[in-house]
């Protein structure tokens, strides 16, 4: 879709004023190597700028002219031919995804964030990694313009035409949602994988993330997420529930609220007719198959994926929120800003089609359509404020000095900045357990959890050994932090695998291990055999100890020569540098030490 | 098609009340997703005196896409393309405005309001947007002309225009500034 503009955007990169936008490995234009390099290539290229090129690294920040790569440089210019070519071969500008073409642009500023804010539904990490990358290559940038400022001059002005063909390309741009509406169930470790390369901050919360929550659903970033989310997680707990008679309750209710939405809504009845059918069709399709739970959550499935049937839901969900606004102005009048007042804040905010949820609207929703039931939303927010974990919040909001066994179903989400997906937490009967056992065995849990929390990804495997997946309720806890302490193994035998050792029998239970994770149905929303994960896991992050000085995540070197030399790559000299990166599987060393690395303090990120 | 209780529900509504100057009907009983309606000129405007014909294509998505407005009578006006079928230029009618709980009449107003007031600052026709601006007398001069050269007599719905109405519902907004 947005190949074909890609490729000319090249074109225009390659004659005009491109920075080959390779990982950013050396910052340090400053040295000698990179102002010869970069000084060489503009001077003998008269008048066309040279690119400075690094090639012993495979990469190069081409910094070109207006035919610097082609005729212009004549005599010997072979760093700006050379940074020509490259431009067309690092993986980043060969990359399918238009993202990152226009986005590469010197020059380019304003739309970088404009593509940014375009595509965050393709995939946050990309544009957390864009950000990255920006950040380094202004400085590249800065650096050129001071050996070579009188051409760029020039190449800037008689380039506007091009920048203006790359802004309204960007202007333009409509990104394709991805994915399917509502997508299957999957494990949250993919969020994890999905983050590892990204902000440390994020990296953090993600890598915290599957203790709570095992699985998420991906929800299609086309704008209505939010609501789609709330209204299939509506959908699904009522299945979840098994209660007909609770369903056809739901439906009378919503029913008889379509009064409502014509009344106080000021919605014409025959506007909105047949998007609320769905929705009541949906629901006694649902109470007729529910003796079949895999059946009814397949219904739910192909209805919630088919667009028109999905968008009808979606927007009765608009509606009542917008009635229910329209009915109860007064707590609602101080927190809207529009100008129009309430019924403008309807009509641009709720009832736009594909207009992102917001946080009036999410309270709204969760009045009339959870509360009433009973249910309850809790919304996980990953974002990048501080703190080594996700914060919660659940609606309503009485519900959130509350413990979770005192409250009604719950409904998950997870919020990413503009986007909600569906989470699923870890069995709630072992979250009672895991309370348990914080106290009993506050003392030799946070070994073995320090260990694993760096294996959390490959811990899937474990999730399907049955004595995993029903503990004896209460002594459970107390067996796997005694007997499954791998403490001592790991510190006697330091190249025993890690995998094995955190089993009281591992040669029993050796053949599971290795057995491929079977593929979860997404008719078992509340996966039993991934009850092995809090009772390891969630205790350590409440840990003071351990949240604060944040040492699981450090990458532990034995030696101080090698941590301080350019050999890692935590290290700035170094030219993958990576800070505060994980690598899952490239931690193995990790576990020859496992106190050396809590002894270690280091601020936090 | 989920959403045909509502189409037919909007229609009926349309023909037994429609808009002030304005007559609905299908282009062809079979097809609720193809209206056709005939426009008279409003009046205190140049295009008094004239009848236009309107061409409203649902899109399968309806009410979740916007249907496809165009006229089939040439009209001089900034906001309509100045050939056959002319596009017109409405912000209700483009992506980012749409909205599910627009009605089909809600369309029909607007673009008669169009027809009294032409909105100069989003055009698709420029020459005639800074005619409109800068020389109002040449523009209602225009204007009449065409009303007198297109716009009298019975309305043609041509069965191919009708058609290529159609191929324009794949692309809505397309064509819009």
């Amino acid at each position: 879709m947005y190949q074909p503009e890609t490729a000319a955007y090249i074109q225009q990169v390659s004659s005009g004023y491109g920075i080959a936008h390779s990982l950013p490995q050396y910052t340090f234009e400053e040295t000698p190597l990179g102002l010869s390099s970069g000084g060489g290539g503009s001077g003998s290229g008269g008048g066309a700028v040279g690119g400075g090129s690094y090639g012993a690294s495979g990469h190069s920040h081409g910094l070109g002219g207006p035919g610097t790569a082609g005729a212009g440089g004549g005599a010997g210019a072979p760093g700006a031919g050379l940074a020509g070519a490259l431009i067309y071969t690092t993986p980043i500008f060969s990359t399918t995804r238009g993202t990152v073409g226009p986005a590469s642009g010197l020059g380019a500023g304003p739309f970088h964030f404009h593509q940014q804010a375009q595509h965050h539904h393709n995939g946050h990490n990309q544009n957390v990694n864009h950000n990255h990358i920006h950040a380094q290559n202004h400085n590249t940038i800065a650096t050129h313009h001071q050996s070579v400022s009188p051409h760029s001059a020039v190449k800037m002005e008689s380039n506007t035409d091009d920048l203006a063909a790359q802004e309204a390309a960007a202007r333009d741009y409509q990104p394709q949602p991805e994915g399917p509406l509502v997508g299957p169930k999957t494990p949250s470790t993919a969020i994890t994988e999905e983050y590892a390369k990204g902000d440390p901050i994020y990296v953090q919360k993600t890598m915290a993330l599957p203790q709570t929550y095992s699985h998420y659903r991906p929800i299609r970033g086309d704008g209505s997420c939010g609501w789609r989310a709330i209204g299939f997680g509506y959908f699904e707990t009522l299945i979840n529930r098994g209660d007909k008679a609770l369903i056809l309750a739901e439906k009378a209710r919503l029913e008889s609220l379509n009064d409502y939405i014509e009344k106080v809504g000021g919605m014409v009845l025959f506007i909105f007719q047949d998007m609320a059918d769905e929705t009541f069709a949906l629901l006694q399709k649902i109470s007729e198959t529910l003796d079949d739970r895999k059946q009814a959550l397949a219904d739910l499935m192909d209805a919630f994926n088919e667009p028109q049937i999905s968008d009808s839901i979606v927007y009765h969900l608009r509606l009542l929120a917008s009635a229910w606004l329209k009915g109860n102005r007064e707590p609602y009048a101080d927190f809207i800003t529009s100008d129009r007042g309430i019924d403008g804040y309807c009509e641009s905010n709720i009832l736009a089609n594909h207009r992102e949820m917001d946080h009036i609207s999410l309270n709204l929703l969760v009045d009339v359509l959870l509360k009433p039931t009973g249910f309850v939303l809790e919304v996980v927010y990953l974002d990048r404020s501080a703190g080594p974990q996700v914060n919660t919040y659940r609606f309503p909001e009485e519900a959130r000095n509350q413990h979770p066994s005192a409250l009604g179903p719950m409904i998950h989400l997870l919020f990413r900045p503009d986007h909600y997906d569906i989470l699923y937490p870890v069995d709630m009967d072992l979250q009672v357990h895991r309370v348990a056992s914080f106290s009993h065995n506050f003392q030799i849990a946070p070994d073995p959890v320090a260990l694993q929390d760096y294996a959390a990804p490959d811990l899937q495997v474990l999730s399907v050994i049955p004595g995993y997946s029903a503990p004896p309720p209460g002594l459970a806890p107390l067996v796997d932090a005694t007997t499954g302490s791998p403490l001592t193994s790991y510190t006697s035998s330091p190249g025993s695998p890690w995998m094995s050792s955190p089993f009281a029998d591992p040669t029993h239970q050796q053949h599971q291990h290795q057995a491929p994770p079977a593929p979860i149905p997404i008719s078992a929303p509340a996966v039993v055999p991934l009850q092995a994960h809090p009772l390891r896991f969630s205790e350590y992050c409440q840990l003071r100890e351990y949240t604060d000085n944040d040492t699981w995540r450090e990458p532990t070197f034995q030696t101080t020569t090698f941590k301080n030399s350019h050999f890692n790559v935590a290290h700035y000299n170094n030219p993958n540098f990576q800070p505060e990166e994980y690598k899952p599987g490239a931690d193995e060393f990790e576990n020859l030490s496992p106190r050396s690395g809590g002894g270690r303090k280091r601020g936090s990120v | 098609m989920a959403s045909q209780k509502r189409i037919a529900k909007e229609l009926s509504e349309c023909m037994a009340n429609p808009p002030a100057g304005m007559r609905v009907s299908l282009a062809n009983d079979a097809d609720v997703h193809k209206w056709h309606i005939v426009l008279e000129g409003p009046p205190n405007t140049p295009y008094v005196g004239g009848t236009f014909g309107l061409v409203i294509v649902l899109p399968p998505e309806y009410p979740f896409k916007a249907p496809v407005v165009t006229f089939a009578t040439r009209i001089y006006h900034p906001n309509v393309t100045n050939d056959t079928p002319g596009k017109i230029c409405l912000g209700l009618l483009k992506t980012e405005n749409w909205k599910p709980s627009f009605k089909i009449q809600t369309v029909l107003q607007a673009v008669r309001g169009l027809l009294v007031e032409p909105q100069p600052d989003d055009p698709l026709e420029a020459r005639i947007a800074d005619e409109f601006r800068s020389d109002r007398k040449e523009f209602e001069k225009n204007a009449r002309q065409y009303v007198t050269q297109y716009a009298k007599g019975p309305v043609k719905f041509d069965k191919k225009l009708t058609s290529t109405a159609g191929d324009a519902a794949a692309t809505p907004g397309a064509s819009s500034s």
